[in-house]
């Protein structure tokens, strides 16, 4: 499978002038969320609206690959113990495919700055068919909504690599609605999400650390 | 990027269920009858924009980014008037007639959204002929997939090329609206919503070879059946 060009981005030092400035903006947003560590960080990226660069790619990655990962975890908790059948078996096993292949480009992207496999606990959502549809379609949702609230800020080139995977997302989320009998697509634009509430958006689904 | 230069690629990435190409295969066998009507045919030649004289560009826009809006804007037509034609044709039924009407009233705001960005530098609505894939439900639904996979494809190509970020946000808003639709159609056509782990964008080469290739734009109005006028002067 062919993967998009991203960029390795680990050999690049992190603009000290730029993560400060992220630093200073996240104390101001500090909240109980940020006492999880993996938040935390998160909320960094939240309020670095610096314009695109290398440094800045590497900490919106770090947040993806948490979105990955969550994504991978989750489809493969549901796949063992949410008793699937049919069309939404083959939903979720397509969809973990895609979000082994898209962690992989992640993390071969972060290369060295790759965080290590967080923790999940994602409680009753993988545990029956209808909390695990519920459940996918809000992390589906999340995973497109995180992806666009970032376009502004990635470098033109980590956008275009970006882009090869927010799509796929949307796909798996009208996917699932519509095997649930739901309205496909819903809204007209898609409305991104900020780093934060994406963020906040894991810890719900489950995503711990 | 650019990597579908080869149109035959292109149609089996794109057109993975041959949609298109069985489209224009159709259009080729009414080709005749059609030059017998006159029609001219614009293809490709419909879907150039027009470029706007001077640097003035819509609400302060960069000229690029007013390019890349109107060539846009000629493909939200293009989904807009194919489903506004489906659902009044009546020719769908169930999930598809529902799917349609929402997905149709979704493209339709998508292309109000572009007039108004783009105000007076906005390109007209070429006219269609959409070659009967909006009576029959089948064949609405298999032109229905190869248009969304084509607009996820196109919106990709371009979106890392929009200068400002107001346009770049709301750009990939739709992008991956038009790729909710795709898995949608899909779903109803009963082929496998999400192919492949990644999305392969499109150069606006290969979507206009795509989309000049169906001839489903013509460069002017049907005038098949219309009488001249009785009186003249």
């Amino acid at each position: 499978m062919r993967q998009p060009e991203f960029q390795r981005l680990d050999e690049r030092t992190i603009d000290v002038r730029s993560s400060r400035r992220a630093l200073l903006g996240a104390a101001g947003a500090v909240g109980a969320l940020a006492t999880i560590p993996v938040v935390g960080r998160m909320l960094q990226l939240g309020a670095a609206s610096a314009s695109p660069s290398k440094a800045q790619d590497v900490k919106i990655l770090q947040l993806v690959l948490q979105l990955e990962y969550t994504q991978v975890a989750f489809y493969e908790q549901a796949l063992r113990q949410a008793g699937l059948t049919g069309d939404l078996r083959h939903f979720a096993r397509t969809a973990l495919e895609h979000e082994r292949q898209h962690l992989a480009a992640i993390r071969k992207a972060l290369g060295a700055k790759a965080g290590a496999k967080p923790r999940f606990d994602f409680g009753q959502k993988t545990r029956s068919a209808p909390a695990f549809t519920q459940a996918a379609i809000q992390l589906e949702d999340i995973a497109v909504a995180g992806y666009n609230g970032q376009a502004t800020n990635l470098t033109k080139g980590t956008l275009a690599a970006a882009a090869e995977i927010v799509s796929v997302e949307a796909r798996h989320a009208a996917w699932v609605r519509a095997i649930a009998g739901q309205v496909a697509a819903p809204d007209p634009v898609d409305e991104p999400m900020t780093a934060k509430q994406a963020a906040q958006g894991l810890h719900e689904i489950g995503l711990r650390t | 990027m650019d990597s579908f230069e080869h149109s035959a690629d292109f149609l089996t990435t794109v057109d993975r269920d041959g949609a298109l190409a069985e489209t224009r295969s159709h259009a080729e066998r009414t080709l005749s009858r059609r030059r017998l009507f006159g029609m001219t045919l614009a293809g490709a030649g419909a879907i150039t924009i027009a470029r706007t004289a001077g640097a003035h560009a819509a609400a302060g826009l960069p000229a690029s980014d007013v390019d890349i809006l109107n060539y846009a804007l000629v493909l939200e037509y293009l989904q807009a008037s194919f489903y506004t034609e489906a659902e009044r044709s009546g020719a769908l039924t169930g999930k598809t007639a529902e799917a349609a009407r929402i997905v149709g009233a979704t493209e339709r705001a998508h292309v109000k959204a572009f007039l108004k960005l783009l105000g007076s530098q906005a390109v007209k609505r070429p006219t269609f002929d959409f070659q009967g894939t909006t009576e029959q439900q089948r064949p609405f639904l298999k032109t229905a997939v190869a248009f969304e996979d084509l607009a996820v494809a196109a919106y990709k190509g371009q979106a890392p090329k929009l200068q400002a970020n107001p346009v770049l946000a709301a750009a990939v808003g739709i992008h991956s609206v038009e790729a909710r639709h795709a898995a949608w159609m899909r779903q109803l056509f009963g082929i496998t919503p999400a192919v492949d782990a990644f999305d392969r964008p499109a150069s606006r080469r290969s979507i206009n070879r795509v989309v000049a290739s169906t001839q489903f734009i013509v460069s002017r109005p049907k005038l098949t059946g219309r009488k001249k006028p009785e009186f003249t002067g």
